[in-house]
């Protein structure tokens, strides 16, 4: 792993690397056939400054009234002991009265760092998975680790629920509401997502302890607060088809090295900070070195990877950059220019494209039929 | 998506602008509609921070939440929006009030549709009806959300509120549900409407945002499309048209503005001029989204109508008809979530809906019914032969008029003999397939088509001749009583025509118990929904 | 003069678009050049605003009274209700009532519900700091300090918890049960007050209705808050946990006393040596 940590460092440059979290690890799901991604991940790239350095900068950003709400949601639901919180967990899930016993692991005695926090999280896991009984319920805020193309990475869930059924519950708290009980697709999808990097994280490490997977549960616990109010309402969920996801993707970036190989040695994203920490890369030279990494955009990755302006330029006269859907009606020919000219009939279509340059045909002919023009 | 719509974003792309998909307007526009632009403070479920509503696009009217976080000031703003949208709606007479009978049928009114469904209770339906735009989908999501905090308040009691407020929630909440209804158009969001107009070089997903969608149909003279559309990304340039805000907005400028209420209210003092300097940076985010959204509307208007649009409109007026006699007659809000017979009757009437506006798109729009030739489902072509004056005996001994056309068509035909067609246009008429021979290179010569060789189009587009094919299809119905068809309704040699399978046919509803007979699987007869107390006092924080 | 305020205020409206446009860049060394530009832009603003309004208005808003962005509205607020009272009088007459170590937000509800006074949240930050001062250079002058609550394992400070230095050390100490042992003493410490005060406050009640929904069997609905049934169904729970938390307490206390000089017992200490031999290990 020596030789492939040292390339990824390469890659990096004189930058520390950008940490993982859930966040990022989860979305390595969302386009798992992205090398570009991969790689600049797996060296812990801060992609956005990248980004920024070659004139395409992602509109990324968090509101801090979104991030006020937030704090202040999960502040209170696990205010006076999580006393909200338990009063989910005992009339929805049927924890039992006894099972009261809270540990915050924000820190150890004031000691905020990763590795205390990890080791104190570690130690008091250890002795709950171990004994059972009376060895704890409310894990707020343990600290976690999880490889990650080679890397260690800290996760910090919400909080992590035992004896909940027997067993381990990662529990997530986020502050979107829970209308007349529906909630946003795409905000509960992301949840999801993040907790079930964090059952991955928590069964890693209980594996250590030499404790089965089967200790953690596939469902999480999502806390919402319940329509318009501050309430807090609680739904288990079911995260075993992301945990498959999230676990094919780890495996693929942990054989980074494959990826590596077919990129040109010399390549780095080195900005070259000078002492002030002003990039002083030659944004050319940087533009080059992004390139000889193979990416595969979709619009989607709009939403997720801060890579994307850059990506978005690059694929410009691709049918990929029109979307997926798009992409697949014109039978996955790559190049716009192709689909035109194969429209019109001035080149003739490969073989593997003689359905597909049928359909364009026929589609061109009606337009321009009833356009009155040609395309 | 199609390849057809597919082929129009590459033509797009190249071509720098925006490509038509539809040549007639398939969404009603009204003359005099309402344009509500609303902004969300992040991170609450609704909390509505301004707005710019109104019906004159000179002379819109900002609503502010100078402290969005606060109860009051919530429904201080859904008092006054209440008020500006009344006054709209109340210029809209909703006819034939006062019957009774008017509140069951407003119930069903959510589920019914159409014109002329059910047959029931022929009240006269309003002349016209109110017609709200919002920028994009998440603002009729927001408005949605807004219906349903405030349809449940009361006007007397401890919490009680304007009683204006919960008014606006009933008609938020109707229009928001409405707006799911395929083809309806009391509330529309202007960049699907515009997508259904027109293709961009651009992917959906990049569609959603207005500034760059109008930027890719109707760029400043001095760019094109791509260009246009790639400046309005510019959260600095184009705000995002909301709900939701930019967030480097939120974090520079609008903290510090709430903030600076707060103090001012909190020291005294200060207040209106930390008020109007909030006023003032909200205007600025709301203002360009205020004004794509009524260049959609005079983009769409500028389109001639497609011909089912006024009936589906007239289905919108019956609708709010129904939902205005209802609000009169003292009728029950919306209830939280639909009984089980509700809900079904209502997915019964949307798929209804959905399959009776794709035909009657195909049938107003030859772009449209493109999609369908592409498919099969319908062919075009010119007519290289015909009869109209072929008359035989039918199956009870009477003679018939039954004239025979000859079409020959690029299409990809496969429509088998048997197939029953008809003509868009011609709701009478049916062709059955005679038969359907493909010609080859060959073939091109053997009809004669010295009529068809002329005529502009199609001869020209496909050179090749090959991959042609000619169907012969015996006509019936729409001719008139006589055993001469009436002039006009055969067509004749070189006739440029299309027959499709589609056929706009009224279906009736699915059969639904009572809700009274509801079966205890699905949780039994509904209870009426009656608000509580709860409901009215449910916190809005 | 005017003119100068609006060419200032323009220059603020185009550095706060330079700022967000490096934020969006990411470049977060820029960003914070071009705030402290804005925060000196502001600045100069204010005065030009003062300037206009002193020929007009003397004795009008002057430089130090305008809301410049790095001023804190902290101070004027406490001084309105409860007048009488210092901040630590406050905080301690809630802590009382309540009976058990308590986080500030707490803390602020129960006064403001049961004493018509104001606490600004914004005071409590500090206090514990303060009385740690107060404490190390005159130990004991006062008859009691605000302190911290220990956690039991390491006694070292339990985050945001506030507690009364005359306490027994047991009910200073925080073992895992203990944040629920307390939350349960706190609402009957809460109902009780209610019992015994003839005409309860609306936010009094208010307060007892969010201990009571997350008491099993504390209460039916808001109207038919009872705090006698709440007192009742806390001291039921309360029973579950009292034992195994009076243990835990009680050794922990016993190693506090043993380990911990008078000032390590009231604001914690020795935390990180015996973590550091509890993490080799």
């Amino acid at each position: 792993m020596n030789a492939v940590e040292a390339r990824l460092d390469r890659l990096r440059g004189s930058a520390a690397p950008r940490a993982h979290n859930a966040r990022t690890i989860s979305a390595l799901a969302s386009n798992p056939g992205c090398a570009r991604r991969a790689v600049m991940d797996a060296a812990g790239v801060d992609k956005q400054r990248v980004a920024a350095h070659v004139g395409h900068p992602a509109p990324f950003g968090q509101s801090q009234f979104a991030i006020t709400r937030g704090n202040a949601f999960e502040a209170q639901v696990k205010a006076g002991g999580c006393a909200q919180l338990l009063r989910l967990l005992r009339e929805r899930l049927r924890l039992p009265i006894p099972e009261v016993s809270y540990a915050n692991l924000d820190d150890v005695a004031g000691d905020t760092s990763n590795k205390v926090r990890h080791a104190r999280t570690r130690a008091l896991l250890a002795r709950a998975a171990a004994s059972g009984q009376d060895a704890g319920t409310l894990f707020d805020h343990p600290l976690l680790r999880l490889r990650a193309g080679g890397r260690a990475v800290y996760l910090e869930p919400d909080l992590i629920a035992f004896q909940l059924r027997g067993r381990f519950h990662v529990v997530e708290i986020k502050s979107f509401a829970v209308i007349d009980g529906q909630a946003d697709g795409g905000k509960v999808a992301a949840a999801v997502i993040q907790s079930a990097v964090y059952v991955l994280a928590l069964r890693d490490l209980l594996a250590e302890l030499g404790t089965g997977p089967e200790a953690v549960s596939d469902e999480v616990v999502l806390v919402c607060p319940k329509d318009f109010s501050n309430e807090p309402t609680a739904a288990l969920l079911d995260v075993r088809k992301q945990l498959t996801v999230l676990r094919r993707q780890l495996a693929r970036l942990d054989r980074i090295e494959d990826l590596l190989a077919q990129i040109p040695q010399a390549v780095t994203f080195d900005l070259e900070p000078d002492a002030a920490g002003v990039p002083r890369r030659d944004r050319r030279a940087l533009e080059l070195a992004i390139g000889a990494v193979p990416a595969r955009y979709t619009p989607e990755c709009l939403e997720t990877c801060e890579m994307c302006r850059f990506c978005r330029e690059e694929a410009a006269g691709s049918t990929a950059a029109l979307g997926r859907a798009t992409r697949d009606d014109l039978g996955g020919i790559d190049d716009i220019g192709t689909v035109l000219e194969l429209a019109r009939g001035s080149v003739p279509p490969a073989d593997h494209q003689a359905e597909a340059a049928a359909a364009i045909r026929a589609a061109a002919r009606m337009r321009g039929e009833i356009l009155g023009a040609t395309g | 998506m199609s390849v057809l719509t597919a082929l129009a974003r590459a033509q797009a792309w190249q071509a720098g602008r925006a490509q038509p998909v539809a040549t007639v307007r398939h969404v009603h526009v009204a003359p005099r509609p309402f344009v509500f632009v609303p902004l969300a403070l992040a991170g609450e479920a609704c909390a509505p921070l301004a707005a710019m509503a109104g019906d004159d696009p000179a002379d819109p009217r900002l609503l502010v939440v100078a402290q969005p976080r606060n109860r009051t000031q919530r429904f201080a703003f859904a008092a006054e929006l209440g008020r500006e949208l009344l006054r709209y709606i109340g210029g809209f007479p909703a006819g034939g009030a006062g019957e009774e009978g008017a509140g069951a049928a407003a119930d069903r009114g959510t589920a019914g549709q159409g014109a002329g469904e059910g047959g029931e209770g022929e009240r006269a339906v309003p002349p016209d009806a109110p017609q709200v735009w919002l920028p994009n989908r998440a603002g009729i999501g927001f408005t949605r959300l807004l219906g349903r905090s405030t349809r449940f308040r009361r006007a007397e009691g401890e919490h009680a509120v304007d009683p204006v407020v919960p008014v606006l929630g009933r008609w938020l909440t109707f229009l928001a549900e409405r707006s799911e209804h395929p083809g309806s158009c009391l509330m529309l969001a202007a960049t699907e409407a515009l997508a259904l107009h027109w293709a961009t070089g651009q992917s959906p997903a990049e569609d959603l945002n207005l500034a760059s969608l109008i930027g890719w149909i109707d760029p400043p003279a001095w760019t094109d499309g791509r260009e246009a559309a790639r400046a309005a990304e510019d959260p600095l340039a184009w705000p995002p048209a909301g709900p939701a805000t930019d967030p480097g907005f939120d974090n520079e400028v609008l903290a510090r503005l709430i903030a600076a209420c707060d103090r001012a209210e909190a020291g005294g003092g200060e207040a209106a001029r930390a008020k109007a300097a909030l006023g003032e940076a909200l205007a600025g985010q709301l203002e360009p989204a205020w004004r794509l959204t009524w260049r959609a509307i005079g983009l769409l208007r500028a389109l001639p109508e497609g011909g089912h649009v006024a009936g589906r409109w007239e289905a919108d007026r019956r609708a709010f008809g129904w939902h205005a006699a209802h609000l009169r007659d003292g009728g029950p809000p919306q209830p939280r979530r639909d009984s089980a017979v509700a809900a079904a009757r209502r997915l019964d009437s949307m798929e209804r809906a959905a399959a009776s506006l794709a035909v009657q798109r195909a049938l107003d729009d030859p772009l449209v019914m493109a999609e369908h030739r592409l498919a099969g489902e319908a062919l075009a072509g010119r007519v290289t032969a015909a009869e109209p004056d072929r008359v035989i005996t039918g199956p009870s001994g009477r003679r018939v008029l039954r004239p025979l056309v000859t079409v020959r068509t690029h299409d990809p035909v496969s429509v088998e003999p048997g197939t029953v067609l008809a003509p868009p246009g011609r709701p009478n008429q049916h062709a059955r397939v005679e038969s359907v021979a493909p010609l080859g290179a060959r073939g091109a010569g053997m009809a004669g088509a010295s009529g068809a060789s002329g005529a502009s189009g199609a001869s020209g587009a496909g050179a090749g001749a090959a991959g042609e094919t000619e169907v012969v299809l015996e006509l019936s119905g729409g001719m008139g009583q006589r055993l001469t068809p009436a002039p006009g309704s055969v067509p004749g040699v070189g006739d440029w025509v299309c027959y499709a399978t589609l056929r706009d046919e009224y279906q009736p509803p699915a059969g639904f118990p009572e809700p009274e007979q509801t079966p205890w699987t699905h949780g039994g007869p509904p209870r009426p929904y009656e608000p509580t107390d709860e409901d009215a006092r449910e916190a809005w924080s | 003069m005017a003119q100068l305020a609006e060419e200032l205020e323009r220059r603020m409206e185009e550095l706060r678009a330079e700022i967000r446009r490096a934020v969006i860049a990411g470049d977060r060394a820029r960003a914070s050049e071009l705030r402290r530009r804005l925060r000196a832009t502001d600045r100069e603003w204010e005065e030009a605003l003062a300037r206009l309004a002193a020929p007009q208005a003397p004795g009008g808003p002057g430089p130090g009274a305008g809301p410049g962005p790095g001023a804190d509205a902290g101070e004027p607020a406490g001084r309105r209700g409860g007048a009488l009272l210092t901040v630590r009088e406050r905080v301690h007459q809630a802590l009382t009532l309540l009976g058990a170590p308590a986080a500030p937000r707490l803390i602020v509800a129960v006064y403001e519900a049961f004493y018509a006074g104001e606490l600004p949240a914004a005071r409590l930050t500090s206090l514990r700091r303060d009385e740690e001062r107060s404490f190390r250079s005159a130990p004991h002058a006062r008859p009691y300090y605000l302190c911290a609550a220990l956690s039991a394992d390491l006694l070292a400070p339990a985050r945001g918890l506030l507690a009364v230095s005359t306490w027994p050390m047991e009910r200073r100490v925080i073992g895992p049960l203990s944040p629920r042992v307390d939350y349960l003493t706190a609402a009957i410490g809460v109902a009780e007050r209610l019992l015994a005060t003839g005409q309860p406050p609306a936010a009094a009640r208010r307060l007892l209705w969010r201990f009571a929904v997350n008491i099993p069997g504390a209460a039916s609905g808001p109207a038919g808050l009872d705090p006698g049934q709440v007192a009742a169904a806390a001291r039921a729970e309360l029973a579950v946990h009292a034992d195994a938390d009076a243990a835990h307490r009680a050794a922990a206390a016993r190693r506090a006393l043993d380990q911990l000089d008078s000032a390590g017992q009231l604001f914690g200490g020795g935390g990180l040596r015996l973590l550091r031999g509890g993490a080799a290990r």
